[in-house]
């Protein structure tokens, strides 16, 4: 029962994890909360759901949802965000509910209001470390938001397009000045973020077997709350707050049956953190 | 002979505030160019408008013939200009090597930015001690070196310095003015923007000065450093 909640708390801070780097990425470019991230999040269970019925190949899929998504992101970033940003901040962040909800409603015209089945046999080594076992999809996403999470190590702290990246995010205008196209790169930030969130909405899809209109709708805002417990903007802190609140929600409402309900956990989270610890868990000072 | 740079009626504002107000220069290769003046003269925003990071409201900025005007700052700086900022602007989380590395990012191959790195560890050997740390852990005076290191990884056609001397202990301005008067007797062609106008005027070529975003006088740095006017408004009598 335990290392069984601990396996399934894995696997949703996993998928937490891929959705919250691009929300943070993200903010540090633009300092912008990107609501209409979880969009993006459900736009990828969806192409990735169509894939799927058209190739028949999960891995084709995931590859198919990612690039759309990031292509979505790079469609955001220009046509909603970078117009508005000489506007109060209030603006962009308005612009981006706005775009969530009118997305959600796009896939309920589209799509239809009901949740459509993702029926994948997920054929997947079960990973496992002693008494800890990891069921084939658990597996599935474990293995995949790893590997993400690692390609994406590799890009920010070993290339030169990684290191502009990080210095875009720090200071723009003298990046600039050192021949670095910061508009490029702020568009392939929100590509890389994008692409992550697709993966996530596509590895849900398959472990929940559905897709449906509004499954980015909880993800939408609590994934801001596991940015803001993590440090705003801050890399590492979103990994580690996501496997918090992943891990949390799983063992306190499964192991220990607090009478709470699941999703208010990671507000929780946030209301104590701007309380004791403004910055976040790894943010700066 | 084409100036390097040359700047024409160059005209920037703030909103109706007129920061610089149609002033015409120009630099040619190898000059150690100096523009002093007060604080609030127009001098930071001069270079700002030719890094590309202010747009002017009007007036012309022409680099070897071309003009660059309404260029963004990363073309610019692929044409080879670069900008030591005022305050210095290292990238806070960034380690030492790393901001050179940055300062490398139009050097094409790798074998060259090596080189450059361990240049400028030769110039600067403090900044070898520190190549790990992040960049906001260095003190005042090697940020600015960092800073010039930086600036200078490209091997750049124009330099553009900014107030390097501010905040400085007077030894590190001492050495910050030596280090520039060397890099300019090793060709390099410098814009050198300062409040400090006797170290500036005692290093430079030639020099500008600039009032209330107006150029006023102008001449070689010996002729300047000379005059009456200057020597009483800037030299201290």
């Amino acid at each position: 029962m335990l290392f069984q909640q601990i396996a399934n708390g894995i696997a949703t801070g996993a998928v937490y994890a891929l959705t919250t780097l691009g929300l943070t990425m993200v903010y540090g470019v633009l300092r912008v909360l990107h609501v209409a991230h979880a969009g993006i999040y459900a736009l990828g269970a969806y192409v990735g759901l169509v894939a799927f019925r058209f190739l028949e190949s999960f891995w084709l899929s995931l590859l198919v949802a990612m690039v759309v998504c990031a292509a979505a992101g790079i469609l955001v970033e220009r046509f909603l965000y970078t117009p508005l940003l000489h506007l109060p901040r209030i603006v962009p962040l308005i612009g981006s509910i706005g775009l969530f909800i009118a997305m959600e409603e796009a896939f309920r015209i589209v799509a239809g209001p009901y949740a459509l089945a993702y029926e994948t046999e997920i054929r997947f080594l079960s990973l496992g470390l002693g008494p800890l076992r990891l069921t084939a999809p658990q597996s599935l996403i474990f293995t995949v938001t790893m590997l993400l999470l690692g390609l994406l190590w590799l890009l920010l702290s070993r290339s030169t397009l990684g290191l502009a990246m990080r210095a875009t995010a720090m200071d723009a205008d003298t990046t600039a000045t050192f021949g670095v196209d910061t508009r490029l790169i702020v568009s392939l930030t929100f590509a890389i973020g994008s692409a992550l969130a697709g993966a996530a909405g596509v590895l849900i899809g398959v472990y929940d077997n559905q897709v449906w209109p509004t499954m980015g709708s909880i993800p939408a805002y609590k994934c801001l709350a596991i940015v803001v417990l993590g440090g705003l903007g801050n890399i590492p802190g979103s990994v580690l707050a996501s496997f918090l609140i992943g891990l949390a929600e799983t063992l306190l409402i499964g192991v220990v049956a607090i009478p709470f309900p699941r999703d208010a956990l990671a507000f929780v989270a946030m209301i104590l953190v701007l309380m004791f610890r403004p910055r976040g868990l790894l943010g700066k000072g | 002979m084409i100036p390097l740079l040359e700047v024409r009626n160059l005209e920037v504002t703030y909103g109706e505030f007129a920061a610089v107000r149609g002033i015409s220069f120009d630099i040619r290769d190898g000059d150690l160019l100096t523009i002093i003046g007060a604080n609030g003269a127009g001098k930071s925003t001069t270079l700002r408008a030719v890094m590309g990071l202010l747009r002017p409201r009007s007036g012309q900025i022409l680099f070897r013939g071309a003009e660059i005007t309404r260029e963004p700052a990363h073309l610019r700086a692929r044409r080879g200009i670069r900008l030591v900022p005022e305050g210095r602007r290292i990238l806070p989380d960034l380690s030492v090597e790393e901001n050179l590395r940055l300062g490398a990012y139009t050097v094409p191959r790798p074998g060259d930015v090596a080189d450059g790195i361990e240049r400028a560890f030769t110039l600067f050997p403090r900044l070898k001690e520190r190549a790990r740390q992040a960049g906001k852990t260095l003190s005042g005076g090697e940020q600015q070196m960092l800073a010039i290191a930086r600036a200078l990884m490209s091997q750049p056609r124009l330099l553009l310095l900014d107030e390097v001397s501010l905040g400085l202990m007077p030894i590190l301005v001492e050495q910050t003015f030596a280090t520039i008067q060397a890099l300019h007797r090793h060709g390099a062609t410098i814009l050198l923007v300062e409040q400090n106008a006797r170290m500036a005027l005692a290093i430079a070529t030639r020099a500008y000065v600039l009032e209330t975003g107006s150029i006023t006088l102008s001449g070689t740095a010996a002729d300047l450093a000379a005059d009456p006017k200057v020597k009483q408004a800037y030299l201290g009598g």
